[in-house]
Formats: structure tokens, C-alpha cells, sequence
């Protein structure tokens, strides 16, 4: 590979600058006494945290969403590999379209998706409720989870299921010892990059959470009667939650450790 | 003679339209050395994946020591296979690999760690048994292929291409560590190549395989002396092939007039490479003219190409002394001749 020169180092620079820098302004001003986000800056307090996180919405849109995620995100990563292993094991007609409809729920905008939800979910009873929530995150996150699946059996040699029958192993055997462990580290990520979609998402919780507020939903709230530094506060802690899940679901696709 | 351990009964297998195995009769024999040779596409992997149970014949009968095993899956099987690819499981440490079959069935941690152990060291990979496949070279992956095989003790192994991958270097000494395991074993080795020269080298019978068929079941040198039809010969390599028609012992073919001790018809002869002779006088007996148009270094002398004047390609296997004394040039014209009595007259 080439070395980048001058130039390209200025560029990056730049590039992750302008991607970077409105979040650690938010995270500076999280820390900053100031009422308003102005420079020069004023005095370095917690503050806005200790306010923030006594307020008990604040803690109950937290467990919400903590549930929600850690629900879609199991949920969605078994659909997902079921999927992604439907599509390497057979050869049926269809196919194509198969895949096509499995990964089309995040190509759809999410105020229509969210609005359908809404509809959909207050038929069966379920609008406002953690459930709905769930329902509608596996939609949007099962999609991730099939794709990162996907790639890892597309590295995988398809003779080692094979082998594993030959050796002794039945099907379900097989699936246990062999096809699971191979995909292991794509689970993971799996399970790191759903519950980083759920946990961002709001504009279909948005629309289906009713009184159970998400994390996301709850800023937006709180937003729309001032503005308060302890958004930046929530929201800091929000972002270093999604980017630890989005940095170890990367971490479990690119090391290479034990792959074939 | 004992039963054979496996038969191959007007066996059948189409994927959908394409017919990849036609009407197979094969008997397998306790402990043969038995390679399936044939071009990509004759149908020899088929034939073996039918063995494993990973294809289920279309029609026909394939039995394993008298039971049909058409419907037996894989997993009820004893026909551990070797991989092309070797299927080593990348997730598992060399000794884990290796134990892999003693652990499907059941076998405990202790005695199946033992077992395993006793077949890393005879495949010479003690103090290997904890490494990850990847910090392995070929020749050691291809040792732990085929222990992880062998574990469980089964009375046949399987080999699809499994020396194709490696270095020739590494396939002649492989070649020799399979002969000797399976001679050591006493089971049947049942190989899939399309090397002649692998297959020749190792195996006790040879069954060459083409368009799904068997053309020729034979002792490597039979069937690289007498090849019975035309694929065979042209496929084994280094054969010429003459066609004509025979009247009174000569034939008249479309290169010369040869004598041969063939019957009056049309008759079609096989002139192995080794057997020509080339000279720049016309010698007496069975010559034909041709252009000299190059020359290629085999492992086992120099093969010399030539072209008759009606465009058909003629091999002559020379050393290197009388090629430097027939100073050939490209497009000189030279004869080649034979002793009629040593060459394989088809059909």
C-alpha cells in the first residue's frame, strides 16, 4: 500500500474534523458551566450530569431503551444468521427476491415505516408498549444482522459442513460444532451492531413508544421545552454507549484471528 | 474370491438435466489401492461424494459390505473423505481437528485425546498439537487431514484430489506416505485424480472415468500399455495414435503406409512416446515422416514434438544425448519409426 502524503494527511484531518467536531462540542459544553454553549468557555463542572441523571424519566428512558436494545438485538442476530444460513445452505427459486425483501426494511424511510408500525401495532393491541418497540427495531435492525452473517459464511469453505457430516456430525451437530463457532466473531457483531440501531433509533420509536420513552425519544423532549446543557450531558453518554458497541461490533468483523 | 466391500450397481446420477454418472458398475476390494482418474467433468467426484452419502444416486444401488447404503446419511457412514480443500475446522487447534470424529461419536475427553495423540505422532506432528491450523505448511496440514481421518479407524478412506494444492516436490513424498499408511492399514484407499501420474504411481487398480462412464478398469500398466479406445489413450498422455486400414498386415494411413500385426479392417494403433525412435534416414520397418516443432523437458526424459504433414501431433520421448545429436531445428523433417511388435493395437 501506498503511504498517504502531506495532502492526504490534511484531507483526513479535515474530513474528521467536520464529522467529529459538533460531537466533542457537545461533549466539551456536557462539561462546561455555562447555561448557554458559548466561548470563552466558563468553569469545568459534572453538574449537568448530577441534574440529568436524578431525573427519573431520565433513568426510566434509559432502561428502556437498554431492554429494547438488548431484546432487538438477540431477537434480530438469530432471525439474521437464520436468514444468512437459508441463503448459504439451499438453492431455491426466488431466491433473489428472497434476499431482496430481507434486506429491504432500511432502504424504507423511516417516517413511512414508522407510521405503518403505528398502524400495524395498534390493531394487535401493542402501539406504546416495550413490545411494539421490539417488534419494530427487529424489522429495522435484522437486515445488519443478516448481512454481517452473510459475509462470514461467504469465507467460510463450504466443504466444512460437509466434513463435519462425514465425520460423524448430524445435521443440528454440525450447526453446533462447526457452523456456529466459524461465525462466532460475525455473532457478536452482530449482537454489538443491532443494539447500537435500536439504541440510536427514534423515529419509529418515536411513533410507537407512547408513554415508554427510549432514550432518544426522551432528548427530543426535552429539547422541545429548552435548551439545557444537560442534553449535551444525556447525549454524551448516548454516543460513547453506540460508538463502544459500534467500535466492538467492527473489531469482532476486521481482527484476524482465527479465521480461515 | 471374498465379497467386495463396495458395489457399484447400474448406479445413476442427473442433476436435473445434467447427467453426471451413467449406469456405474464398480466392485471395490478390502484393502485395493483404487484411483478414479478421469478429465474435470467425467464424473469421479460424484462417484465418490455418492460413497459418502453426500449425493444420493438418482437410480441404482451402491452397497457397502452387502447393505444398501443409498438412504444411509452421511453421519451414519464410515467413509471418512479427504478434502480437496482439506475442510480443515480453522476454530480448532490441530489436536481438536484431529479428534473431531472420535467426539461425534461419543468417544471421552481422555481416550479421545489419546487417540488423537497416537495418530499426531505417527504422521510425525507431535509437539504440533496445539498450534492453529493457519500456523501450519501445507505438508502438515495435509498430514492432520488425513489423521483426522484416519482416527476412528474406518476400513476406507476417501481421497478427493487431496495432493493438488502442494508443491510437486511435497506431492511425490506424500504420494509416498500415502502408500505406505495404506499398505501399513490394510484398508481401501479409494483415490480421486485427475493425474496419471499420481494415479499410476500409488494406486493397485485404475478406473478411468469419462462423460460419466468407465471407459477402462486396469493395473496402471495395463492400461498405460494398452489403452482399450481412444479417450483412454489420448487421455493417459504420451501416446500417438495411428488410424487407417489394415490389408495384409499393412495400414494405410492417412500419415504413411506402416506394417502392423493387426487383422485386415479398419484398425486404430498406439505408438507410446517412449517407443519412437527418430532419425534423420529413413530407417527400415514401420516410419512415418514428420516436422520437428519443439521440445519440452519432463521429469523423465525430453519429450519432442512433431507434426505430420496432414497436421496430426506426434510425440517422441528422446534423451538428452540424442537430442543434442539429432541437432533438430523447428520445421525439419525427420522419421519416426517403431518395432511393429511393440505397439498396442485398440479395440
Amino acid at each position: 500500500m501506498k503511504a498517504l502524503g502531506a495532502l492526504g494527511w490534511i484531507y483526513l484531518a479535515a474530513l474528521f474534523t467536520f464529522v467529529f467536531a459538533p460531537i466533542a462540542a457537545s461533549v466539551v459544553f456536557s462539561f462546561n458551566s455555562d447555561r448557554f454553549p458559548t466561548l470563552p468557555l466558563g468553569h469545568f463542572t459534572t453538574d449537568w450530569y448530577a441534574r440529568a441523571f436524578s431525573r427519573p424519566e431520565v433513568w426510566e428512558a434509559i432502561s428502556n431503551s437498554l431492554i429494547v436494545a438488548g431484546v432487538t438485538s438477540v431477537i434480530a442476530t438469530f432471525i439474521g444468521f437464520a436468514t444468512a444460513y437459508t441463503d448459504f445452505r439451499y438453492g431455491f427459486r426466488f431466491k433473489q427476491a428472497y434476499l431482496a425483501l430481507a434486506l429491504l426494511p432500511p432502504t424504507l424511510p423511516l417516517v413511512i415505516l414508522g407510521l405503518a408500525m403505528l398502524a400495524w401495532l395498534s390493531q394487535v393491541g401493542l402501539s406504546g408498549t416495550l413490545t411494539g418497540i421490539i417488534i419494530a427495531h427487529v424489522v429495522l435492525a435484522t437486515p445488519f444482522a443478516m448481512a454481517i452473517c452473510r459475509l462470514r459464511l461467504s469465507q467460510m469453505d463450504p466443504s466444512l459442513e460437509s466434513a463435519a457430516w462425514n465425520l460423524g456430525a448430524g445435521p443440528w451437530t454440525a450447526m453446533r460444532y462447526v457452523i456456529l463457532p466459524f461465525c462466532a466473531p460475525a455473532i457478536v457483531s452482530a449482537l454489538c451492531l443491532t443494539a447500537a440501531v435500536s439504541f440510536d433509533e427514534f423515529v419509529v420509536a418515536w411513533f410507537v413508544s407512547g408513554l415508554n420513552r427510549t432514550v432518544p425519544v426522551l432528548i427530543l423532549e426535552i429539547l422541545q421545552g429548552n435548551v439545557d446543557p444537560q442534553i449535551n450531558a444525556i447525549g454524551t453518554v448516548v454516543f460513547l454507549t453506540s460508538m463502544s458497541l459500534v467500535v466492538a461490533a467492527q473489531f469482532m468483523i476486521f481482527r484476524r484471528r482465527r479465521n480461515g | 474370491m471374498a465379497e467386495p466391500l463396495v458395489q457399484f450397481r447400474a448406479v445413476h446420477k442427473a442433476f436435473g438435466t445434467y447427467v453426471a454418472v451413467k449406469s456405474l458398475d464398480l466392485d471395490i476390494h478390502r484393502g485395493e489401492f483404487l484411483a478414479l482418474m478421469g478429465p474435470s467433468g467425467c464424473g469421479k467426484t460424484t462417484t465418490l461424494r455418492m460413497l459418502a452419502g453426500l449425493e444420493q444416486p438418482t437410480s441404482g444401488a451402491i452397497t457397502i459390505e452387502g447393505k444398501v447404503m443409498n438412504d444411509v446419511p452421511p453421519h451414519h457412514r464410515d467413509t471418512p473423505l479427504v478434502w480437496q480443500s482439506l475442510a480443515l475446522f480453522p476454530f480448532l487447534s490441530v489436536v481438536e481437528n484431529v479428534e473431531f470424529g472420535l467426539r461425534m461419536r461419543g468417544i471421552g475427553t481422555k481416550e479421545r485425546r489419546d487417540r488423537a495423540m497416537l495418530w499426531l505422532d505417527r504422521m510425525q506432528l507431535k509437539g504440533f498439537e496445539h498450534r492453529r491450523i493457519d500456523q501450519l505448511s501445507g505438508g502438515q496440514r495435509q498430514r492432520v487431514a488425513l489423521a483426522r481421518s484416519l482416527v476412528t479407524e474406518p476400513q476406507m478412506l476417501l481421497l478427493d484430489e487431496p495432493l493438488s494444492a502442494l508443491d510437486a516436490h511435497l506431492v511425490i513424498r506424500m504420494q509416498g506416505v500415502l502408500t505406505r499408511l495404506q499398505k501399513e492399514l490394510g484398508i481401501t484407499f479409494v483415490y480421486v485424480t485427475h493425474s496419471q501420474s499420481e494415479a499410476f504411481a500409488m494406486a493397485d487398480r485404475v478406473v478411468i472415468m469419462g462423460h460419466g462412464q468407465i471407459e477402462q478398469i486396469g493395473r496402471p500398466q495395463e492400461i498405460f500399455r494398452g489403452p482399450r479406445s481412444r479417450f483412454v489413450a489420448e487421455f493417459v498422455g504420451r501416446n500417438n495414435i495411428l488410424a487407417g486400414q489394415v490389408q495384409a498386415g499393412v495400414m494405410q494411413s492417412p500419415q504413411g503406409s506402416v506394417p502392423v500385426g493387426a487383422p485386415d479392417g479398419p484398425a486404430e494403433i498406439v505408438v507410446a512416446a517412449d517407443r519412437v525412435t527418430v532419425s534423420r534416414d529413413r530407417p527400415a520397418g514401420a516410419a512415418i515422416r514428420a516436422a520437428f516443432l519443439s521440445e519440452e523437458f519432463a521429469g523423465t526424459g525430453i519429450i519432442c514434438y512433431f507434426e505430420t504433414p496432414d497436421g496430426a501431433e506426434w510425440k517422441a520421448q528422446v534423451s538428452e544425448s540424442q537430442l543434442s545429436d539429432l541437432q533438430a531445428e523447428s520445421g525439419q523433417e525427420f522419421w519416426l519409426s517403431w518395432d511393429p511388435a511393440r505397439v498396442h493395437v485398440m479395440g
